[in-house]
């Protein structure tokens, strides 16, 4: 095993952002012709690493060394690294929707003759390409028409035409049915078959343990180990060992909760989809929350944990088809965020950058923004209490920034997550929905955050954290909610929270029991 | 140095953004010394600076709203032609139903706000871009106004002009000034003082870092000294002239509206909006309702600024308008607007506006015919915009940066790793 | 916030006594709009010329004449255009810089002759004496003097001109014409309308022309801005909703421009060419007169006419009453303006070398 030659080894790469620093010191060894697993947490720095490599952040912006094919390579933009025959498949497809198959294949790399766009050549070799990878479609048809397993499939044949021979798939299955995950394994298979090196990047540890020759595990920034999976016998539990690293207790700060009486009940909650009227996006869902509690929302992917939140508060997601609101015993209707915010709710959202935030505003105008009547008298914000109150947040929840006047977009991400904290919890909310509060965070950062949900629900708050990372709510929420398809589908209780049956209900389908 | 920084960083207006006002304003100031040399010192003499205020009063007036517009992340191509085609009605409505003129600016006003809401329904209940609806818009004034008009010229009465073309009446003892304009300047000269020191009792309660004395003391000094000199021109022009009526109208809007931009909560929504609207909408803003008073404010300060044209030509015609739509975008532009909205200021738009005025009333005075002012206007939007541009992707703003940093090419703005040192520096600035 | 007041206050009191301390120096001003003219001026002047946009040969040809002759009288000329776009806000813009910049006469080509009262007054109270130029400044009492082309005889002239050109071609009538008009926001274009009308209506009373469209009142006749597309425009749809199996036998036009934009229209449509109008001498239009495409064109030699003004400006700067041979016709709503007026002068492929002799661009094409 050991004599197969190394293909590509990334020597002590650190890479920085302001604030972070995304890696440290990683070693990646891939050796030709094996199918090579990177995993880690949400947040370690994979796709770092893989953006390093394929030149998006370009040499010179990283310090270390790649040795590709015995080389020192040093790629300034992606076109290099493709030249080179590495090629990256992002899990956002890079695909044109109205443009054909052919068209998308040889995008940016179109087969000419005598200058003119030879399509004759294009449609040949696109229909060989496609069968290389087991795609069977008229390579007229438009990316639009076909399902998202076959675009998958067209990324890998645009792959192909650029001469690949270091294929890099960024959790190339997250949006994929079963069928078609299968496929896409099987395909990789017979790519090692034939000799092609891949590189993937996946969160699905059965996947990994099925088709993977070798596995680097990433924490944190830092390179952790790399296992041989036939040789060191590696099964799942082995590798979240090594993703994890260490207990799950000491993530999170001690905490005894004070929970109180149910002040909030949402009861057959129903919401259509805002486009295609007739999906469910929640299914007559229940669930209640109590003074001083921390509910979590543990759902897979696109299970509409977002959807239902985001519909809760002030219908800001969705078309409104029925269900009522209690809160403190009586009905509340909240058909605006005016409305929710008014009555009480705060909902920080999972994507800080594109909803959360506006990146152009200062701290403290970000902070009062979503209640400046707070501060406004007669019409007239006043400067004074806006600072005073921005500043406070700033020393409570330890805002690492000279002065409240700095631009929120200067900020790292754990600390622009503590001014959308910040900002919801100056409009002195009693019930808070956190989206993925950690996401994108640093360890370091993701502790404190932990702490102030704790203070809140200590405060006689109601908390929500909506949360991928089942760790985390098993860690942190006195009670955790399933969510399946658009519908409650468990209620489990701290004490008996653990990874398994929060992912059966969390894969079930069917409809809690009303207690 | 340290005496450099501080007095960028404080020397003009408020907390934020005061490097690109300083820039701006210096820009502004090299101009208008540049002019004075090359005219022979006709561009600050009181008459000239008279006309420069009723020649663009009503451009700066629409570069208010557009600066909301732009804000808010839209565009409005129609002022031109909803300013052409009130002034028609206007005219119309005066001529031959005798309304007097108070009522006739009434119903001017009217108009705009009527136009403004059909305009505003479009953009921010059907959704339709700004772009198409003010560029039907721009296309059914402009048609509207010929179709009313007949293509025609009509003349307005007497006291309708004032809002155009009128001065503050001479009052009072002797002074050999124009009273009332004195008046002015000095009710300028307190507003200031007082605003300075509210501000530095505004800073000592936030417990922020105080302001030094001696570059308030300078501030007030320089702003104080600028109005004074600018109120001893505009009183000491011909007798019966003084600080101009449309320059009145315009100073209260700029006043009002950037005490609103600022300070109001729907001010704030604006930027919100633009900045970000989702986030804004997530926040409880209701973007609807700030999309459409933008869009309507817009054409009721369009409409006024068709009104004061109309008044300074003493009649309204079929050219009315043509234009204006470019001036008034280029102006918030060259003010330091950003194109994708979010980003700008009602003081940096007018500064825009009076570069591109000072420049058209410069070149004229020097005898350059429209032709090569269309060039070089063309150019100076081009290279202020672009300078932006390039000095946000350099990370910061500072003109004395800029200019030292063409003398000091071995100490780069970016710090390059100490590796490979063979590489071209402008590639370490892409952003993660 | 009183104390704060209180401190403002003290120091606007001291700025405004520094304002009055430093006082007097207000211009005397009012003195200039009565005297100025009788006295006479430096000969060296400053002489302010502003002209409309450069749409057309002519004003370029003016602007070239009025510098070149004004500065060979020994004044200094400051000739302005207006912007292509911005015509009217350009043109007032550039009469008060010449006010300020102390012009001591200021020639208007009017771009809207409704628009210029106010700067026109600003340049009469500051004692600067104003001449129309071709196009009559409206509804002010601030105009002294316009010179101009007598331009109802060129209207007469141009139906005239029509009339024996279509009797040239066909002896018998009825005739098909169509009527164009000029730029409504221009005072003249009523004018050479109307002028040519006189001709032209009592023949279409007795029925031997026809108007063939119907289109006969200025509203539906008028080009905006004197636009070449404009005419083109409206040329291609009369063809297709009138002309489909008619002869078209003749077209008023106003000017060389639009006659050219006429002949195009119907040159594109396949038809053959009818007898078209004209008026300003275009090199083009000449050119076509000479190949037998435009019928006819009007000589208003544009140099007569400048040099008619800068006569005017002359005697004004010797203190002397210009020459002026119209007093009681141009009434501009406010007064009736003291006018001199050339005769023009029609001319067709017959009289074409005669016409342009002594012109150097044109009497070589007529050979």
């Amino acid at each position: 095993m050991s004599d197969v030659p190394i293909l590509l080894e990334m020597r002590s790469i650190t890479k920085e952002f302001p604030g972070v620093k995304a890696l440290s010191d990683v070693n990646l060894v891939v050796r030709a012709g094996e199918v090579h697993a990177i995993v880690g947490e949400n947040g370690a720095g994979k796709s770092t690493l893989m953006k390093v490599l394929s030149g998006v952040y370009p040499y010179g912006s990283y310090d270390g060394d790649i040795v590709y094919r015995g080389e020192v390579s040093r790629f300034g933009d992606i076109r290099a690294s493709e030249r080179a025959g590495i090629v990256i498949i992002h899990q956002e497809l890079a695909l044109i929707p109205h443009m054909s198959i052919t068209e998308n294949i040889f995008l940016g790399n179109e087969p000419r003759k005598n200058g003119a766009i030879d399509w004759k050549a294009a449609n040949r070799q696109a229909l060989e390409l496609m069968a290389r990878v087991g795609l069977r479609e008229d390579p007229d048809t438009l990316i639009k028409d076909i399902g998202v397993g076959k675009q998958q499939l067209v990324e890998i044949a645009k792959a192909f035409a650029k001469n690949v021979k270091l294929l890099i798939l960024d959790e190339p299955t997250a949006a994929l049915n079963e069928d078609d995950s299968q496929h896409l394994l099987d395909l990789l298979r017979g790519f090692r078959e034939r000799g092609i090196t891949s590189i993937i990047i996946s969160h699905k540890l059965n996947e990994i343990e099925a088709i993977a020759d070798r596995i680097t595990i990433i924490r944190d920034g830092h390179t952790i180990e790399t296992l041989d999976v036939k040789g060191d016998g590696v099964d799942e539990d082995r590798i979240v060992r090594g993703m994890v690293g260490r207990e799950l207790h000491s993530r999170f700060p001690d905490h005894e909760p004070k929970i109180g009486e149910v002040f909030f009940e949402v009861r057959d909650w129903t919401v259509r989809h805002p486009i295609s009227a007739e999906r469910l996006v929640a299914k007559h869902s229940n669930f209640v929350v109590r003074r001083g509690e921390i509910v979590g929302f543990a759902g897979l992917m696109g299970a509409g944990r977002t959807e239902l939140a985001m519909s809760v508060f002030g219908r800001s997601y969705g078309v409104y088809e029925s269900g009522t609101i209690y809160k403190d015993g009586k009905e509340i209707v909240l058909k605006t965020v005016a409305d929710a915010i008014a009555n009480g709710l705060a909902y920080v959202s999972e994507d800080r950058k594109a909803i959360g935030l506006n990146l152009l505003d200062d701290i403290k105008t970000s902070t009062t923004a979503a209640k400046l009547s707070k501060i406004t008298h007669h019409g007239v914000i006043d400067e004074v209490e806006e600072y005073q109150a921005a500043e406070a947040y700033r020393q409570s929840l330890r805002i690492k920034t000279p002065t409240v006047d700095e631009g929120v977009n200067k900020l790292s991400g754990g600390n622009q997550q503590k001014v959308v904290l910040a900002k919801w919890m100056f409009t002195d909310p009693d019930l808070l929905i956190l989206d993925e509060p950690t996401r994108g965070i640093d360890v370091g950062a993701k502790y404190e955050i932990y702490g102030i949900i704790q203070r809140l629900a200590d405060q006689g708050k109601g908390v929500i954290v909506i949360s991928s990372e089942l760790p985390e709510l098993i860690g942190l929420c006195d009670r955790i909610y399933t969510v399946s398809e658009g519908t409650i589908t468990g209620e489990v209780a701290r004490q008996d929270a653990d990874p398994e049956n929060l992912m059966k209900l969390m894969t079930s389908t069917k409809k809690m029991q009303t207690r | 140095m340290s005496r450099l920084k501080d007095l960028q960083k404080n020397l003009f207006g408020g907390t934020t953004s005061n490097a690109r006002q300083f820039g701006m304003i210096f820009t502004l100031v090299a101009i208008v010394v540049l002019f004075q040399i090359l005219t022979d010192g006709l561009t600050l003499r009181s008459d000239n600076l008279i006309a420069l205020f009723q020649q663009n009063s009503y451009i700066l007036i629409l570069a208010i709203g557009m600066l909301m517009v732009i804000v808010a992340g839209h565009i409005d191509l129609s002022v031109g032609s909803i300013a052409a085609f009130t002034g028609i009605m206007v005219a119309k409505a005066m001529a031959e139903w005798n309304l007097p003129w108070p009522v006739g600016i009434l119903f001017g006003l009217a108009i705009g706000a009527l136009i403004g809401a059909w305009q505003g329904f479009w953009v921010a209940y059907i959704g339709v871009p700004a772009f198409i609806v003010t560029l039907a818009g721009m296309l059914l004034f402009r048609g509207g106004n010929q179709f009313i008009g007949n293509a025609n010229t009509v003349p307005v009465p007497e006291g309708f002009r004032v809002i155009g073309s009128g001065f503050l009446p001479e009052t009072g003892p002797d002074t050999g000034y124009n009273n009332l304009t004195l008046l002015l300047g000095l009710a300028a000269v307190i507003a200031i003082v007082w605003r300075e020191l509210k501000g530095r009792r505004t800073r000592k309660e936030m417990n922020a870092e105080p302001i030094p004395m001696w570059i308030s003391i300078l501030r007030m000094v320089v702003m104080v000294g600028v109005i004074v000199f600018v109120t001893l021109r505009f009183a000491s022009g011909r007798v019966g002239t003084s600080f101009p009526v449309s320059g009145i109208i315009l100073a209260a809007l700029v006043l009002a509206y950037s005490f609103y931009t600022r300070n109001t909560a729907g001010g704030r929504h604006i930027y919100a909006v633009g900045g970000n609207p989702r986030a804004a909408e997530l926040s409880g803003v209701k973007l609807k309702r700030v999309n459409f008073y933008v869009m309507m404010n817009m054409s009721v300060l369009a409409a006024l600024a068709g009104m004061i044209f109309v008044a300074r030509s003493a009649a309204s015609g079929p050219q009315d308008g043509n234009g204006w739509e470019l001036d008034a975008i280029a102006a918030v532009f060259i003010g330091g607007a950003a194109v994708t909205g979010g980003i700008g200021t009602i003081s940096g738009s007018i500064v825009g506006g009076l570069v591109m005025a000072l420049l058209n009333n410069g070149l004229q005075l020097m005898g350059v015919g429209t032709d090569r002012v269309q060039i070089i206007k063309g150019l100076v939007l081009l290279l202020a915009v672009g300078l932006d541009v390039y000095n946000k992707r350099q990370g910061r703003f500072s003109i004395i940066g800029s200019i030292t940093r063409s003398f000091h090419r071995d100490t780069p703005a970016v710090p390059t790793p100490s590796s490979g040192a063979e590489r071209e520096p402008a590639k370490t600035t892409v952003a993660g | 916030m009183r104390k704060l007041l209180g401190k403002s206050m003290a120091v606007g009191a001291i700025a405004l006594l520094a304002l009055t301390a430093c006082g007097s120096g207000r211009d005397g001003g009012s003195s200039g709009s009565d005297s100025g003219g009788s006295k006479g001026f430096a000969a060296n002047s400053l002489i302010g010329v502003a002209l409309p946009a450069k749409t057309s040969e002519n004003w370029v040809l003016a602007g070239d004449l009025f510098t070149n002759g004004l500065k060979e009288a020994g004044f200094q000329p400051n000739v302005q255009y207006a912007g292509a776009s911005t015509t009217v806000a350009d043109q007032q813009a550039q009469i008060t810089s010449m006010v300020t910049k102390g012009a001591k006469v200021i020639v208007i080509g009017a771009t809207d002759a409704a628009q210029l009262s106010t700067q026109v007054a600003a340049a009469h109270q500051a004692g600067v004496k104003v001449i129309a130029y071709d196009r009559l400044i409206l509804n002010t009492p601030d105009v002294d003097y316009y010179v101009a082309f007598d331009n109802f005889k060129v209207g007469q002239l141009q139906g005239q001109a029509l009339l024996d050109g279509m009797k040239a071609k066909k002896p018998n009538g009825p005739y098909n014409i169509e009527l164009f008009s000029g730029s409504p926001d221009d005072n003249n274009s009523k004018v050479f309308f109307d002028g040519a009308m006189s001709v032209l209506k009592p023949e279409i009373d007795k029925g031997n022309v026809v108007v063939a469209s119907g289109q006969k009142d200025i509203k539906q006749t008028a080009i905006q801005g004197w636009k070449a597309e404009g005419a083109q425009a409206r040329m291609d749809q009369l063809l297709t909703s009138t002309y489909g199996n008619k002869e078209l036998d003749g077209v008023l036009s106003p000017n060389d421009t639009l006659a050219r934009a006429i002949l195009t229209s119907v040159k594109g449509a396949g038809k053959p060419i009818p007898v078209v109008s004209g008026q300003d001498s275009e090199v083009e239009s000449v050119k076509s007169i000479v190949a037998g495409e435009q019928y006819m064109t009007i000589n208003k030699d544009t140099r007569t006419l400048v040099k008619q003004t800068i006569d005017m400006v002359k005697a004004l700067q010797a203190g002397n009453a210009p020459q002026v041979n119209d007093t009681t016709t141009y009434n501009n709503g406010a007064k009736v303006v003291d006018t001199f007026l050339l005769p023009p002068v029609a001319v067709t492929k017959a009289n074409a070398a005669e016409a342009y002799a002594n012109d150097p661009k044109l009497a070589p094409l007529t050979k």
